[in-house]
């Protein structure tokens, strides 16, 4: 097999998300089944076997965004991760090891935007890479200041790092991922009406039919969960016919 | 009396005391010989003194008066008679031991020849009494009779004393000796009970006599090797792990071209088992359920995200209890256990109730479905890795058989019961309780 692989260059409109998707995995076979799925969604893809490789296709300049694989032959995904973090804010999704909370946790601590476990289901693949693609083009920066992997808000925390809640007095409140997705959302455009379309990126993992009702039940989930802030007030206010506005001031620590 | 004497100590020190014991029996017995030996030729030596001392005063008096200083000098075993005649017999029973005697009197007396001495038996044949007759210069005799009184014999109190001295100090030295000689072994016996096979935590100190370090050496080389073998086992668990990602990824993606959306459907459902069996499999090997601290978790809170993700599934279910119920726990521990039992009662039953309720101390999860349940027989071996049940709860619904077995270690790992109860109304019911504060 050749490599890189590269599929015929056609610009992607602006606005849209088709990018151009480098795959660094160490299985011909996946390459080239990934690269021909996301093809038939509209993305350009290129892939590399290797850290050479990546280097290589990197250096094109072409690259909107990175899926890598933790488990690589030679230099580890991790180091890679780092390596192109170092020079660059390109988009990195992590493809780690079933189960291995580790694996997650350094990755997105070296700066992986996200994650996706392999084996992967290739639409949750391609809707994270959407996702993700859709909030760098729209310079889509959380409005949360700071650089700290923790969000703080009326005594709770959100540990983005663990992906962990927990509330006032230190009791962790489990998520859903859903939820979670959701939650992170809120806290990174608090006191801000987010419509539900800005919130379908958050729920990202949810690739069912009818998204509108997806959010309000996920919402309403949530709100069970964080309860009514310190003041009676909800947390989570709806803004009828618009969406909803995380209500609390957030801070990053 | 055995069971005391179970230890090293116990038995090099009664070892020990018998051997010293008869070694100083047998030594002591040698020296009481030779001292009583030694009294006696000094006895003789003192009797033969005074023998001749007699026939001396004796032969100072004219004959006539002989025989009243002779009887006047007589006393204690003595009886010293003069005669012209010799009143002794040489030989008789018992005669031998009165022969040292005789050679110390020749020796005293060298006026006297053997001769003159003549040592014979008493008349009675009594082996006490020895007649004893010395020749003086005038060819009469002089006749004693010897009453035998043993030489003097050395106080037995002394000797029991140190005796009983020696025994203490050798028990007292024996058991320093046996303690300090089997504590390297104590020790080595105490790190091994410590080891946890695998982690290589412990490492048995090496110290004490050789034999001990030696011990102690092959133990650790025992872990060592434990460790090893455990470390292989994981890194192969691993290796397979990953290996088996990259085709399930594979296949996947090739799902996706499939025309067929029945059968891609199937197939996906096909690998989510896979994928599921891998994970079970490897949490059961890896023992998750120790590693993760203790907090404070919100119960409810997860059990609704289970209950939720069930729902969203398409499975009847439904939570109830108190909106907010904090225990000290493991989350992820705890979550897998209620993934694994909610899990397996949408899987067998169409209805499932879950509830949640506080005591004082402690907190009950009920699980209720309403599916065949599982045989009385069986309510206890469903736990056992890797089984699965005949009939009524079968192959065809998927699952490796971990699901109970790692909900129970996970449960139990936190201090919580799991058991399984038919409900009188058909269903099964899973009721686990878990404590408030966990130890």
């Amino acid at each position: 097999m050749s490599s890189p692989e590269t599929a015929p260059a056609d610009t992607p409109p602006p606005g849209s998300t088709d990018g151009h998707i480098l795959i660094v995995d160490d299985d011909a076979q996946i390459r080239q089944l990934a690269g021909r799925f996301l093809r038939e969604h509209g993305h350009r893809v290129t892939g590399a076997r290797d850290a050479r490789e990546m280097r290589t296709a990197i250096a094109t300049g072409t690259i909107d965004l990175v899926v890598l694989d933790v488990m690589l032959p030679g230099t580890s995904g991790l180091e890679l991760c780092r390596e192109i973090r170092a020079g660059s804010s390109m988009p990195i999704i992590m493809l780690t090891a079933l189960g291995s909370e580790t694996d997650r946790i350094v990755g997105l601590e070296i700066g992986a935007d996200d994650y996706v476990a392999k084996p992967f289901n290739p639409r949750e693949l391609l809707a994270r890479i959407n996702a993700l693609l859709r909030r760098t083009r729209a310079h889509l920066t959380p409005l949360t200041p700071g650089v700290g992997s923790q969000l703080t808000f009326e005594g709770w925390t959100l540990d983005t790092r663990r992906r962990e809640l927990t509330d006032p007095k230190g009791v962790v409140i489990d998520l859903s991922t859903g939820e979670y997705d959701l939650l992170q959302t809120f806290l990174e455009f608090p006191q801000r009406v987010l419509t539900r379309d800005q919130l379908m990126d958050a729920a990202k993992h949810r690739i069912a039919t009818g998204f509108d009702r997806a959010i309000d039940i996920q919402v309403s989930r949530l709100r069970k969960k964080i309860d009514v802030g310190e003041d009676g007030q909800a947390m989570i206010k709806t803004i009828r016919g618009s969406g909803y506005m995380f209500v609390p001031a957030v801070e990053r620590r | 009396m055995i069971r005391s004497l179970d230890t090293i100590a116990a038995r090099s020190v009664l070892v020990s005391l018998i051997g010293i014991t008869l070694v100083h029996m047998l030594s002591l017995w040698t020296y009481e010989r030779a001292l009583e030996r030694e009294l006696t030729i000094v006895h003789e030596a003192r009797l033969a003194e005074r023998l001749i001392a007699i026939k001396h005063s004796v032969m100072l008096v004219p004959a006539a008066r002989r025989e009243t200083v002779a009887h006047d000098l007589s006393g204690g075993p003595i009886e010293a008679h003069w005669s012209a005649f010799k009143g002794a017999v040489a030989g008789g029973p018992g005669v031998e031991r009165w022969q040292g005697l005789a050679t110390q009197i020749v020796a005293l007396a060298p006026d006297l020849r053997a001769a003159d001495v003549v040592v014979g038996s008493s008349a009675g044949a009594d082996p006490h009494v020895a007649l004893v007759s010395l020749r003086l210069a005038d060819d009469s005799w002089i006749n004693f009779s010897l009453f035998a009184a043993g030489p003097p014999r050395a106080s037995g109190h002394g000797t029991l004393l140190s005796t009983s001295l020696m025994a203490l100090g050798v028990i007292l030295l024996s058991v320093l000796v046996a303690r300090w000689l089997s504590r390297p072994i104590r020790t080595v016996a105490d790190a091994v009970g410590r080891l946890t096979p695998g982690t290589g935590s412990a490492v048995v100190p090496a110290t004490g006599p050789r034999e001990v370090r030696e011990l102690a050496g092959a133990f650790n080389d025992m872990q060592r090797r434990i460790a090893d073998l455990v470390e292989r086992r994981t890194q192969s668990l691993a290796a397979v792990s990953h290996d088996l990602r990259t085709p399930l990824t594979r296949l996947k993606l090739r799902v996706e071209d499939l025309p067929d959306a029945t059968l891609a459907g199937a197939m996906t459902r096909d690998i989510g088992d896979m994928e599921q069996m891998i994970d079970a499999t490897l949490s059961y090997l890896r023992g998750d359920a120790d590693d993760e601290p203790l907090r404070s978790i919100d119960l409810v809170a997860l059990l609704v995200t289970i209950v939720d993700d069930a729902r969203d599934a398409g499975h009847d279910c439904s939570l109830t209890g108190p909106a907010h119920l904090v225990i000290d726990s493991r989350l992820m521990g705890l979550k897998r256990a209620f993934a694994n039992l909610v899990g397996n009662a949408v899987r067998y039953g169409g209805k499932v109730e879950v509830a949640v309720a506080a005591r004082r101390s402690a907190v009950d999860v009920t699980i209720d479905d309403d599916g065949p349940g599982i045989p009385d027989e069986s309510l206890r071996a469903v736990f056992e890795p890797f089984v699965r049940l005949e009939g009524s709860r079968s192959r065809e619904t998927g699952g490796v058989g971990l699901g109970l077995t790692i909900a129970k270690a996970n449960i139990e790992a936190v201090g919580g019961t799991i058991a399984l109860t038919n409900r009188p109304t058909g269903g099964l019911r899973v009721h686990v309780t878990l404590l408030l504060r966990s130890t």
